[in-house]
């Protein structure tokens, strides 16, 4: 009972923050204007959560099945309609669940080893899990109140499997979270990824070598598009008024780290292209193809201040692998968008 | 827990699973729904008809004292984080940034470190459950006893509450 309650928090921590990374990945269009470029670090603690009460629930999920497998072979397997529907229920989450924690663990190594695509899946099936839970609450709900308050029975053996979870819980937790929690980082052991290891000392999700990006045409200008288009040079860019920004770069596989950032201003490049109030930008990548080659970046994020075109980081040049010449970084927002290698900014 | 919240997370319960059920089967990225069924009904086929018996074994018939079941359980849930990593170290599609710990030492690392304070826990056990006055056939020590605190859940018919040996002096 405690277990389900702590498996069923760690589900729907992971449900809301998946909704929330899903919604700022891959807004629809009704929500784009509504996007919020605050707080900072938002989507850094959503989807930092979102993989800490993931890898949290691998243990809690293998002591909740172990408590209740005897049941699974109680007779006759099916009493009434009722008790049929309520086990397929308990089918659906169980099976659901664990796709999504199986799934959700190599996606963070970016390993890949099923028929199908990784984030739909893993999207859909999160509605599919969080639904077996409501019904599996619905039909339990009667002995979920009575056990709620009464005091647990003390058994020195459940005690004892109590700490024993919750123990593997923290050594799960402490050893992996370290990927996003500063604090933590000292123990990151075992997750996919360290933050202060990668080129320039921070992590990489795509490579320009992946992108094709390595070496940049030797007549490489930022194009920007709109009411009033120009181009700029990269010493022509080095010249407009620099900025400096401290903002973490954040991806959906859980990981974040922290950097300076040096560059132009966003909003004065649109200023400069005519663009009126209100406008939002569409960003084109030199890559030559994937997913994210052109994003969308909504009015709010293109006018936060601390919204860059950055050209530095830490102080130094740009590496190829962290989007040389010119790459964007803004605050709230998930790592695939924050769109590299730079070549062209549309007003829209 | 009153007759409409529970008709209310029925029915909310029931649309999720809808919903999810027709996104699942409508994504154009999905071609192959069925290989989706498929993972997933041998997601628990794995899980029930191989990892839990595995467990249920292990603990009966080798793993007696609850010290060593607690850390088993440590064990096990480390092992299901940190194998996938150990598998696939150096796959890496040209990205030094992916899986750069040494994996496997850190596994073992995280395995030995977590076994110290059970190892403690069980020595400081036995040594307050010592028996006193001479008699050190009597008393059998509670981390080590046969059949003693098999931790909860389950089948509680099946085990005997660990009581502490009286005091034999």
């Amino acid at each position: 009972m405690v277990l389900g309650r702590w498996l069923g928090a760690a589900l729907l921590v992971c449900f809301l923050t998946g909704l929330i990374s899903h919604a700022l990945q891959d807004p629809p269009d009704w929500l784009t204007p509504h996007l919020q470029s605050r707080p900072v670090n938002g989507y850094r603690v959503t989807q930092g959560l979102h993989v800490i009460s993931g890898l949290a629930a691998v243990p809690l999920l293998g002591a909740k099945l172990w408590t209740v497998y005897p049941r699974l072979f109680e007779w006759p397997p099916v009493r009434n309609a009722a008790h049929a529907l309520e086990r397929l229920g308990i089918f659906v989450l169980v099976a659901t669940m664990l796709m999504e924690l199986f799934t959700g663990l190599l996606d963070t190594l970016q390993w890949y080893p099923w028929p199908f695509p990784f984030r739909q899946t893993h999207f859909w099936l999160g509605w599919l899990a969080t639904g077996g839970l409501l019904v599996h609450v619905a039909a339990k709900g009667p002995l979920i109140a009575r056990h709620w308050r009464r005091p647990a029975a003390g058994l020195p053996q459940r005690r004892a499997f109590l700490a024993a979870v919750t123990a593997a819980v923290g050594a799960v937790t402490l050893t992996t979270a370290g990927q996003t929690v500063p604090f933590l980082r000292r123990l990151d052991l075992l997750a996919a990824r360290r933050p202060d290891i990668g080129p320039q000392g921070l992590p990489v999700n795509r490579t320009a070598a992946q992108a094709g990006t390595v070496t940049v045409p030797a007549d490489w200008q930022l194009r920007v598009d709109g009411p009033q288009p120009y181009q700029l040079s990269l010493a022509e860019l080095h010249q407009l008024p620099q900025y400096e920004v401290e903002l973490p770069i954040a991806c959906v596989e859980g990981w974040s780290a922290s950097a300076r950032w040096t560059g132009v201003r966003v909003a004065d490049l649109l200023v400069r292209a005519g663009a009126p109030a209100g406008s939002g930008l569409r960003v084109t990548s030199l890559e030559v193809e994937g997913p994210y080659r052109v994003t969308q970046m909504p009015a709010e994020y293109a006018v936060d201040p601390l919204t860059l075109l950055a050209l530095r980081v830490n102080g130094e040049v740009l590496a190829a692998d962290h989007g040389f010449p010119a790459r964007i970084i803004a605050p709230n927002r998930p790592g695939v968008l924050q769109t590299k290698w730079v070549a062209r900014l549309e007003v829209i | 827990m009153s007759r409409w919240l529970r008709a209310v997370l029925l029915l909310g319960g029931l649309a999720l699973i809808g919903y999810g059920l027709a996104g699942l089967l409508t994504d154009s990225y999905i071609t192959d729904p069925w290989g989706v069924l498929v993972w997933a009904v041998g997601a628990v086929l794995l899980h029930d008809g191989f990892w839990v018996p595995l467990v249920c074994l292990v603990g009966a018939a080798l793993a007696r004292g609850w010290v060593l079941r607690g850390w088993l359980v440590v064990a096990a849930a480390v092992s299901a984080v940190a194998l996938p990593a150990v598998l696939r170290d150096g796959e890496n599609h040209g990205n030094a940034s992916v899986l750069p710990l040494p994996y496997l030492r850190n596994w073992l690392l995280v395995l030995a470190v977590t076994a110290g304070p059970a190892l403690l826990f069980a020595l400081a056990r036995r040594w307050r459950h010592r028996p006193r006055g001479g008699h050190p056939a009597g008393g059998r020590p509670g981390a080590g006893r046969p059949g003693g605190g098999r931790p909860g859940g389950g089948r509680p018919g099946l085990r005997r509450p660990t009581k502490r040996p009286a005091d034999p002096s």
